[in-house]
């Protein structure tokens, strides 16, 4: 007892956190997941808070913003970030009937419903697949090349994906030497930070250029229409049960149920697989467009989580696409977290399955309570209040800063370097080449895991 | 034509990260971010360590030091620059535009009285029930005509 309360403590304080600041985040389109809730989970890390908090706060966030991306996405029309782009058709054609509402409603009580769901679904998946999980870190390091390959060409670069594996992993393994040779350390953060944020910076250095710029150049500014407030119910808020009719209740959870299942695909193709599978057993146009917003976005949730907690639970390597970009830090935060060899010291081992269970439910509810409501009643304002005081350039600024006092932390002027190299050529990767900071994650383990094993057979 | 956009500026703006933003402005708020986020960690880490601090805890303290400056960064920054965006709000497009293209999209919209009853229920509810009844008589009696033709 002595022990649990303080775990419940950080959990609830953690929880609350994560899904006040990333349930704001959702609302700022284009947010993408990876380039914020990996380098603040990584900060939340290196503070020192304890396993339990990292985890709770990292549900939270994933949960969080994914109900309250819905909102720019169902009543701005643009995607609030990347898993929210598979539903902007569908939310576009329902708000030009005039109901962004009941496209935003379906949509987040959808959210809800595949979030708890998906949770105790994963745990249960999770300990189906421990018994084999001492074979898979075995062979970690080929299963990590494999699945490198895999997401690489199943990218929207295909083989150049593949090929671009390469030089990448070159760049990964030049860079460690030269940190080994200078700071005496290989590191870790530096990558995930110049990856993650690569596209900020290799817009930053477009705009630097005078030929880059060129580019980049807009005669206006850029417009946004926001459907009209509406809100139709009178009385009592609908609870996701009352918002979802029988057919949507049962696609969501068939859907969160397959897709928490099916951990090792991308979850943005999941999304738009889980929303063709269950629409098109739909009749009526109506009837298909709400069930897609309700099983799209409960997949942006189920995937998220089971895609973490699988890997996390049964093995302990980031073996997801997921596990290996958003939710990297939670397996490999040096000197915290680490999975040096192969070998795991992060929550895998800190952790018990029952709280994996618990705790993770527990942030997921917190979530819940705090956006749904909020995003139920507050959408408009919010969305209306974010585009109109919020600069872009404000956002830009803060995650400047942020990009550097991490790289400072890790290793001083030379991590940051490394960031901006990372970064630069990472984010041409994926701007010029559709080459997304889940392939160069992957790439990043193959340089890390699986090369040492492959120089061993040639020794 | 609002006073934002004025005919003859020469374009001023530059899309980063997904929306259109000053570089003036930008490179200000990039600057206020790099030099003093980082300033106020190595200032803190120097003050927790030189006060006898755990290197390790230092190093946490001061982490926790430059996050609080960013969102300051943030914060002011907000203030300083206003967005570069235009935001409109409107009653959007006409509604039969919207079946038209959900039908072209999607599939036929169908008759609204053969909804399952929580369907009808909420389609009323919104104000579209008579909206989707007139497309479906005007597709059935289209259909209708070409059988005869």
């Amino acid at each position: 007892m002595e022990e649990l309360l303080p775990m419940i403590g950080w959990a609830l304080g953690m929880a609350l956190a994560g899904a006040i600041a990333f349930g704001l985040l959702g609302l700022v389109s284009g947010t993408d997941e990876t380039a914020t809730i990996a380098p603040i989970t990584l900060l939340v890390i290196l503070l020192g808070v304890p396993p339990v908090g990292v985890f709770a706060f990292f549900m939270a966030a994933i949960s969080a913003k994914h109900i309250t991306h819905a909102i720019p996405t169902t009543l701005l029309g643009i995607p609030g970030d990347t898993m929210a782009a598979p539903l902007l058709r569908d939310a576009q054609l329902l708000r030009e009937l005039g109901v962004p509402h009941i496209a935003l409603r379906k949509a987040i009580s959808g959210g809800v419903l595949a979030a708890l769901i998906a949770v105790p679904l994963a745990v249960l998946f999770a300990w189906l697949l421990t018994p084999f999980a001492d074979a898979i870190s075995s062979v970690a390091g080929w299963i990590f090349l494999a699945a490198a390959v895999l997401i690489a060409f199943l990218s929207k670069s295909r083989w150049a994906a593949v090929i671009a594996l390469i030089p990448f992993v070159l760049l990964v393994l030049g860079l460690n030497a030269f940190t080994l040779a200078t700071l005496d350390k290989t590191l870790t953060v530096s990558f995930f930070l110049g990856i993650a944020t690569g596209p900020l910076i290799v817009d930053m250095f477009l705009a630097a250029s005078p030929v880059g710029r060129k580019t980049l150049q807009r005669a206006d500014k850029r417009r946004f229409e926001l459907a009209a407030d509406s809100r139709t119910w009178k009385g009592r808020m609908p609870s996701p049960f009352g918002v979802l009719s029988r057919g949507q209740l049962g696609a969501t959870a068939g859907a969160a149920t397959i897709s928490s299942a099916t951990f090792v695909f991308s979850p943005v193709a999941m999304t738009v697989l889980m929303g063709e599978l269950f629409g098109s057993r739909v009749k009526g146009a109506y009837q298909r467009l709400t069930t897609q917003m309700s099983v799209k976005n409960g997949t942006t949730e189920s995937t998220y989580i089971a895609e973490t907690l699988i890997p996390l639970i049964a093995i302990g390597l980031p073996l997801s696409p997921m596990a290996a970009s958003v939710a990297s830090p939670l397996f490999n935060a040096p000197p915290v977290y680490t999975i040096d060899d192969g070998v795991p010291n992060n929550l895998h081992t800190l952790l018990e399955p029952w709280q994996f269970l618990v705790f993770g439910l527990l942030a997921v509810i917190i979530a819940v309570l705090l956006t749904y409501p909020f995003a139920m009643t507050q959408a408009h304002r919010a969305a209306k209040w974010i585009m109109q005081k919020v600069s872009h350039e404000a956002i830009i600024g803060a995650f400047a800063g942020l990009l550097v006092v991490i790289s400072l932390y890790e290793g001083g002027v030379i991590a940051l370097f490394v960031t901006l190299t990372v970064g630069l050529v990472g984010g041409m990767l994926n701007k010029l080449f559709a080459v997304h900071t889940g392939v160069q994650f992957m790439g990043y383990y193959v340089a890390v895991l699986s090369v040492p094993g492959i120089l061993a057979l040639f020794a | 034509m609002t006073s934002e956009t004025k005919l003859g500026d020469s374009p001023s703006y530059i899309e980063v990260w997904g929306d259109t933003v000053s570089p003036k402005h930008m490179w200000l708020s990039i600057l206020m971010g790099v030099i003093f986020a980082p300033a106020a960690f190595l200032t803190s880490r120097w003050a927790f360590e030189s006060s006898g601090v755990d290197a390790q805890l230092a190093g946490s303290y001061s982490l926790l030091v430059g996050l609080g400056a960013c969102l300051v960064v943030a914060v002011v920054g907000a203030n300083l620059f206003k967005p570069k965006r235009v935001l409109v709000e409107s009653e959007l497009g006409s509604r039969e535009d919207a079946m038209d293209a959900i039908e072209a999209e999607v599939g036929p919209i169908g008759d609204p009285d053969t909804f399952s009853a929580g369907d009808l229920a909420e389609v009323k509810q919104l104000g579209l029930y008579d909206d989707f009844k007139r497309r479906f008589e005007q597709n059935s009696a289209a259909s209708t005509n070409e059988e005869k033709s």
